[in-house]
Parts: structure tokens; sequence; C-alpha cells
């Protein structure tokens, strides 16, 4: 700790933060344009300047770190002077005509700036040189004419989503946001995160969904968890008169501290499916319109005798997914026998857990991906792993294809499909070897006979990844879906265990292994014992718990000749039109429910929007089915049984 | 002590400004107890009293001679000259088509717009005001109070009328300084 004077106040503060920090500790506000809390300081835009004694000039507060004893001031005739000096220059740069700004009147950090500094007026006319307006990315829209050079969409790019897309060309007032090498946005290697949007000061970045469609002060927020997959990124839902506007990451958010990707932030407002209003059951051939009560009873009347199946999306909430569970026989979800599943069966034979959530990824100097997408699966993860590249930690993927990701790796291990086991247990072998022998030279025909022939992988290739992993001091191994793929995936499984042991990754209670599992609940669904494969034959009556989801074509195909489907669903799809009875449901939005994540985080949904009138939630529809099927579900269990099966991570608040 | 007398005048605008004038309703009879309400566009009178005002009042930026002229007769008639609204302030709206060349402008709004016929002229009578590049009033005269806003509210105008009525300079801060 330092004790620093500002303003004539006497603080203690941290060592090693910045001026423009302890002021904010201390509650004195120093007005600043290209500071964000979640970035790496810049001293770009020259507000935050202060006094501070004993040195010759006004310095940027935000990159200048205290030390003991230092006396500054953020408050004097000069620096107001220079402030408003800072502002004039800014504004004659480019066009921040306000009138016609989608930020202007609370949403533009400029304009606010020169409120607070109290301009009535430039004293330095614009200047009228017209930059280009990028329009070709389908998501936000590029205004150069209103960027005061910041650079915060940059570092955000770069240093919380690791893509490094943008960046900036030619200097001064020629000084431009270009994508790439200056190619167009929409045809840049942008992956739409929408992060930059978000950390814009004023209308250079611009959403298009949300764009006049409210400011700040106009619209609702609502602190929810994303249900797109497993990690359960925090965001806000920003909604006006019940209508959705926009979704942002939330920054306070413990998993993803508001970072978040497409799927979180623009594809739920991409959503063209037609809603289902009404419940529909099959008269004459054609799905006619009926009354909840007539179709739950109708429904339970099918599902009542031992003769059904049914299976349930991992969107739904952890509750609905145990009333679902309690009530139905043959109940599966729609991740039967994937990822979840493996890991799951791993947990129940160890009887213990061995995983980790992605904490470990923050700290790590080496990542191994096996058998995971990180680029089209739980895309935040790949941010995470990304963004550290830079700091020399190094990456190794095996794979049996490639994806993104696997092109920034030191190491990109391409296998023949079904050599998992293979490739797995051969790299566990000579990181023991490279240990017995020291560093010496190791002989990979010798102690791994007929590899590459089984695998396609070259000596040295395996022998590279060997010594990464022998010589890595904090290793974190990620596995995914493409391990479940294999006959033998939980062989491989044990297999990758035993290597976290050989490589350090897994040290008694302390494991860095991690799986992301797949949709929002599917961990929950594992627990519930809900990952059995669906089996249905033409005689059963079948029951699916759709939600939101979108069904898989498989699922469609297995249930084309059922001799009785029910689903309950949002959106019309190819499996609600074949279906005999319908139940209109919530959509993620207007969900309220727990969710546990990959890593064993109960996490609540809260709702965004108001369900249209005739639509139920997944909980109640399955109540109403209960209730006439005569089954008594304990609704307040579900929290223990949660618990009930070995989880194969630590489940925490529950 | 006679009343303070006001006098305004409209340039490059859209009149915008002096309809929110008119939006202070009742509140306009108070401004007249206060002061003399002169020439404006919006009363019978047009040109500022030869012998001078106390506060000469601005719409609208500079976009041609003309406007120059009337910048100027006001500049040279008033002891205070108010610039009143974002055109006057900071070019505005009107301001947009310095972002091109005269002739294209002129071209797009008199030949090439979608409701002009196979006739369309760009006007060229040598008594016409010329055109240049649209200004902000303080580039061309002094301006001692500047009143930002598109346009600014009643209740904008309202506090900066009753001030200069009561021998004041209003100062523009918090709720009252907004420039959309």
């Amino acid at each position: 700790m330092v004790n620093i004077t500002i303003d004539g106040k006497q603080f203690e503060v941290p060592d090693g933060i910045s001026v423009l920090r302890a002021a904010q500790l201390g509650g004195i506000d120093i007005p600043t344009l290209c500071d964000h809390p979640q970035l790496s300081p810049y001293g770009g835009c020259r507000m935050c300047l202060v006094e501070v004694e004993g040195m010759r000039t006004m310095q940027t507060s935000c990159t200048l770190p205290v030390s003991n004893n230092m006396v500054i001031r953020t408050n004097t005739a000069a620096i107001n002077e220079a402030r408003k000096f800072v502002l004039t220059m800014i504004f004659s740069e480019r066009n921040h005509f306000c009138p016609f700004c989608v930020v202007s009147g609370g949403d533009c950090e400029l304009q606010n700036a020169a409120y607070v500094e109290g301009m009535t007026y430039w004293p330095i006319q614009p200047n009228f040189k017209p930059y280009e307006v990028d329009a070709s990315h389908p998501y936000f829209i590029m205004d150069q004419n209103r960027c005061i050079l910041c650079r915060r969409c940059v570092r955000a790019c770069g240093e919380l989503v690791g893509i490094f897309t943008l960046g900036f060309e030619e200097r001064g007032a020629e000084s431009r946001l270009v994508a790439d090498l200056g190619v167009p946005m929409g045809e840049s290697t942008c992956v739409s995160c929408g992060t930059c949007i978000q950390v814009c000061p004023t209308g250079a970045l611009i959403d298009r969904n949300s764009a006049y469609r409210g400011l700040e002060t106009q619209v609702d927020h609502h602190k929810t968890i994303c249900l797109g997959c497993s990690i359960g990124c925090g965001v806000d839902v920003l909604t006006r008169d019940n209508n959705l506007i926009r979704i942002e990451g939330n920054w306070e958010a413990p998993i993803n501290k508001g970072v978040i990707c497409k799927v979180g932030r623009f594809m739920p407002l991409d959503q063209q499916g037609e809603r289902i209003k009404s419940p529909l059951i099959r008269r004459d051939g054609a799905l006619q319109p009926a009354s909840w009560d007539e179709a739950v009873k109708t429904i339970a009347l099918k599902m009542k005798n031992g003769n059904s199946a049914a299976i349930a999306s991992t969107r739904l909430s952890v509750e609905a997914l145990y009333q679902f569970k309690e009530m139905f026989h043959n109940a599966t979800s729609m991740e039967e026998n994937g990822i979840a599943s493996i890991s799951a069966k791993m947990a129940d034979e160890a009887k213990a857990a061995f995983e980790s959530d992605l904490s470990a990824v923050q700290t790590a100097d080496m990542v191994l991906m096996v058998g995971a997408d990180l680029v089209n699966n739980h895309e935040v993860a790949g941010f995470f792993i990304k963004r550290n590249l830079p700091n020399g930690v190094k990456l190794v993927t095996i794979d049996t294809e490639a994806n993104d990701l696997s092109f920034f790796a030191d190491t990109a291990l391409s296998i023949k499909p079904g050599s998992f086991l293979e490739t797995i247990s051969g790299v566990a072998s000579l990181v023991r070897d490279l240990k017995k022998t020291q560093d010496a030279e190791v002989d990979v025909e010798k102690t791994l006979p007929g590899f590459e022939s089984k695998t396609g992988i070259p000596a040295q290739s395996i022998l590279s990844v060997a010594n990464l992993l022998q010589s890595a001091k904090r290793p974190v191994i990620i596995y995914g879906k493409g391990l479940a793929a294999n006959a033998d995936a939980l062989a491989v499984l044990k297999a990758l265990v035993d290597l976290g042991h050989v490589c350090g990754a897994v040290n008694g209670e302390k494991s860095n292994l991690v799986c992301l599992k797949g949709g929002a609940n599917s961990l929950a669904a594992a627990q519930y014992g809900l990952d059995k494969a669906f089996a249905s034959d033409n005689q059963q009556a079948v029951f699916v718990a759709l939600g939101d989801d979108t069904p898989r074509q498989a699922l469609i195909q297995q249930l084309e000749k059922a001799s009785f489907v029910a689903v309950q669903a949002s959106y019309v799809s190819q499996l609600t039109t074949r279906a005999d009875v319908v139940l209109p449901v919530e959509t993620w939005s207007e969900t309220e429910g727990s969710y546990l994540n990959f890593a064993g985080r109960l996490q609540k949904a809260v709702r965004s929007q108001q369900m249209p009138e005739n639509v139920k939630s997944n909980l109640d529809a399955l109540k109403a089915i209960a209730e006439n099927m005569g089954v008594k579900v304990d609704a307040g269990n579900w929290k223990k049984e949660l618990v009930k099966r070995t989880a194969p991570v630590s489940v925490g608040n529950v | 002590m006679a009343k303070p007398k006001i006098a305004s005048d409209w340039l490059a605008g859209c009149s915008g400004c002096h309809m929110s004038l008119l939006d202070m309703d009742e509140r306009i009879i108070k401004i007249a107890e206060l002061a003399d309400l002169r020439a404006t566009p919006i009363t019978d009178l047009k040109e500022p009293d030869e012998s001078g005002v106390d506060v000469g009042i601005l719409e609208g930026g500079i976009n041609n001679s003309y406007n120059v002229e009337v910048a100027e007769r006001m500049r040279e008639r008033s002891k205070i000259v108010v610039a009143l609204g974002d055109c006057a302030v900071f070019g505005g709206v009107p301001a947009m088509r310095n972002f091109f060349d005269l002739d294209e402008v002129m071209r797009r709004g008199y030949v090439e717009t979608e409701s002009t016929d196979s006739e369309g002229k760009v006007p060229d009578d040598p008594e016409l005001a010329k055109m240049t590049r649209v200004r902000a009033v303080h580039e061309v005269v002094r301006v001692d109070v500047s009143v930002p806003g598109c346009p600014p509210d009643a209740d904008v105008i309202f506090y900066v009328l009753s001030e200069l009525a009561q021998g004041r300079i209003p100062v523009l801060k918090d709720n009252l300084l907004h420039w959309h």
C-alpha cells in the first residue's frame, strides 16, 4: 500500500495501480474517454490529465502508476482549460454533429464529457473531410466519421477476445480503424462477438438491430445468463415495452467478465421462427387449435402407460428437467450419449470429481485441446485461450479434423478417426520416458512401435507434443465432443486422465482437466441420469420437451413412424408439424429457472420478456401433464437429486 | 429603466428554433413584460431597429452571401448576439452539405431530384445570393451566447431570454445544456 494525496485528501491505495484507478477508489471523478476498466491503459484521449507535484507537465492519470507520498490535483483551472482544449481538438477532428447520431442524448461518452465541461460551442470548426462508412457487416456498422481514435475496440478485440481483427492504419488525422489489412468488416476475420460495439464510447460502431430503438434511459435491463451453451456467461438483456432490443455482456459476471460470443449477443435476435401461440391437436389429419385442458389430457392419457418414451432439450431449466425425469418412463435428454454422458460415466467409476472450471486457463502456460472445437462451440472458452497466446502460452490440438484454433496451435495433430486412444496413451508413454531419461533422446519407434501408421502422426510431431507437455509448468487439458464419437470414448477419457497425472495437469485434489459438455443444462441432465441413448419403437408414445431448441434431423427421422408424438415447443419446426399434440411454451428470454454450468456452478436465469397469452413455461406445461397423469413430483427435491450421482466436477452452490 | 429590446432573425435553418420559442406558451407573456420584443421573422417588423437593440438572436447557420449580410447587420445593431440552436452554434444539419462539392449539391437539389422533370436547372440569376460553405455564426461574426440544441427546449429558451431580459448572461449547464 502507498499513501497519496488527491485534491487535498489523503488515501491509502494498493501499490502499482494507476492514479486514475486510485482516484476512482477514493470516489474522485476524473473524466476519460479511452479508459475502460476491463482494458489495459492506453493514454490516447488525454482527457484524464492531472497535475502531480514535482512533475513539470500534466500527466495522463490512466498511465501513471501511484507512488508513495504523491500529491495529485485533478481540478485546477489549468487542468479544466486543458480538458476543454482536448475536447475541442477531438470535436474538430471529424464529423461529430450530434442531431443525426444514434447515440446522441445520453449514450455518447464524448457528448456527455462535453456537457460536464459546460461546452456550448466548438471553438474550432469540424473537419469536413468525409470518412468512409463500412456497412458490410451483418450485425454492425462502422462509421469512421464518429471515431475518436480511442482504440478501445482494438484493445477489446485483442486483449479480451484474442481475435486481433481490428487495428489502426495511417497516422494523425489520417488514422483509421481497419479490419485485418483493410478489408470490409463483413469480409474480415471478425467473429461477430460484438465486444467492440459494447466498448465504443461514441457512435463509431453501431449495432444494427438496436439502432434508434431506445437510449439507455429508455430501456429495461435484465441481468441474466446466456442459454446458448454450458459456459453460462452473464448477459444483460435490454428490452423496451417487452420488445427485445439488444443483448450485452455483463462486465460483473464471474465467468465471462463481459465477454460473450455471437451465440449470446446476436443470434437470439436473429430468431425468425414462427411462434406457436395455442395448444394444437391433430384432428382429421391436421393440427387444430385446442384448449390447454384438452391437449394436456390427451398427452397424459397416452403417456400414462409404461409403453412410452420421453426426451428433453438441455436448454430447459433444472427445475423443469427434474419434473420431466420424475414423471416419465424411459426419459433422456437430447444429449443422449454425448460427451457429458462420457464425463458422467467416468465420475461414476472414479466416484469423485476429476474436472475443473476455466479459471486455470487464465494462468496456464500450456493448453492441450483434445476433440474440442472451441470455435464452433463454447466460443468464449476459445477466446480465453486465444487471448493468452501472445503471452507465450503453448497450444496443442489433437483432433480428427482441423478447426480455426488449430491454425494458431504450436502443434496441431490431425489424427486418423478412431485413433484417440493410441494417440493419448502414446503421448503419455513418451512423457513418462522423457521424465525417466531426463531430457535425453527418446526413440518414438522403440516406445511406440507402429505409431505413425495407426494414427497418421509423424514421430517428430508426437515427440514435440510430449516435450511441450513435459516442460509445461501449469498445463490445462480441455476435452470435447470429438471424443464422444468414439466407441471406446470412456477408455480414451481414462487415458486422458492418466496423461493429466503424468504431465501434472491432474495432481491429487487439484485438476486442470476441463470438459465444456454441451447445452446450457447438459451437466444437470447427466446428473439426473438423462444421458442414456434414446430408444423408442414405433409402438411407443413419445413426448418431446423441446422448448425453444432446434430439433436434430436424426430425432425427426426417428419419430417419423412413432404411434403418437407430443411436443412442447416455442417455435414451429418439422417436429411440431409432425406431432399429434403440440403445447406452446416459453422461449429463453421468458424463462425463469436454474442452470448448472459445465463446471458445476448453479446460476439463475431471470425473465426478460413476458410470455404471450396462452403460452406456459416449460415447468408449468410439464406440471399440468403430470397432474393429469396422476403423478406426484416433490418439486423441492431437485437440488438434493442433483448431487445424488457423483458429479465429474465439484458442484458448488447447491 | 427602459425594457431591453430583443430582436431575432433566421438564416440557414428550419425555423424549428423559433417554433420552440413559441412552445414556451404563456411564458412568452412574462418575457414580453420583461423585454420589448422587436423585429423577428414571426412578427410584423422584419429588421432590427437601426437605433440598435440589446439582444439579437440568430437561428441557422450561414450558407450564402445574404446570410452574411443579415448576420453582420444583427451584429452591428445588437449589444449581445445569441446563436440559437445547433445550426447557428455548430452548422448543424445544413452543414452536412459541406461533405460534398457545392456544384454536386446544387445539381442533386435542382436537377437530379426525383420530383424534377427533364427541364431541371440550377438557378443562376445574378441577383441571387452566392452559395458558400455552411458555417457556424461565430465563424462570421462574434457571438456572445451560444445556445445549442436541435432545437433548444422551450424551457432553455425561456431561461436564456429571462436572464438576458434581466441584464444577466445565461450560463447553460446540467439539464439546460444539450446538443440534440
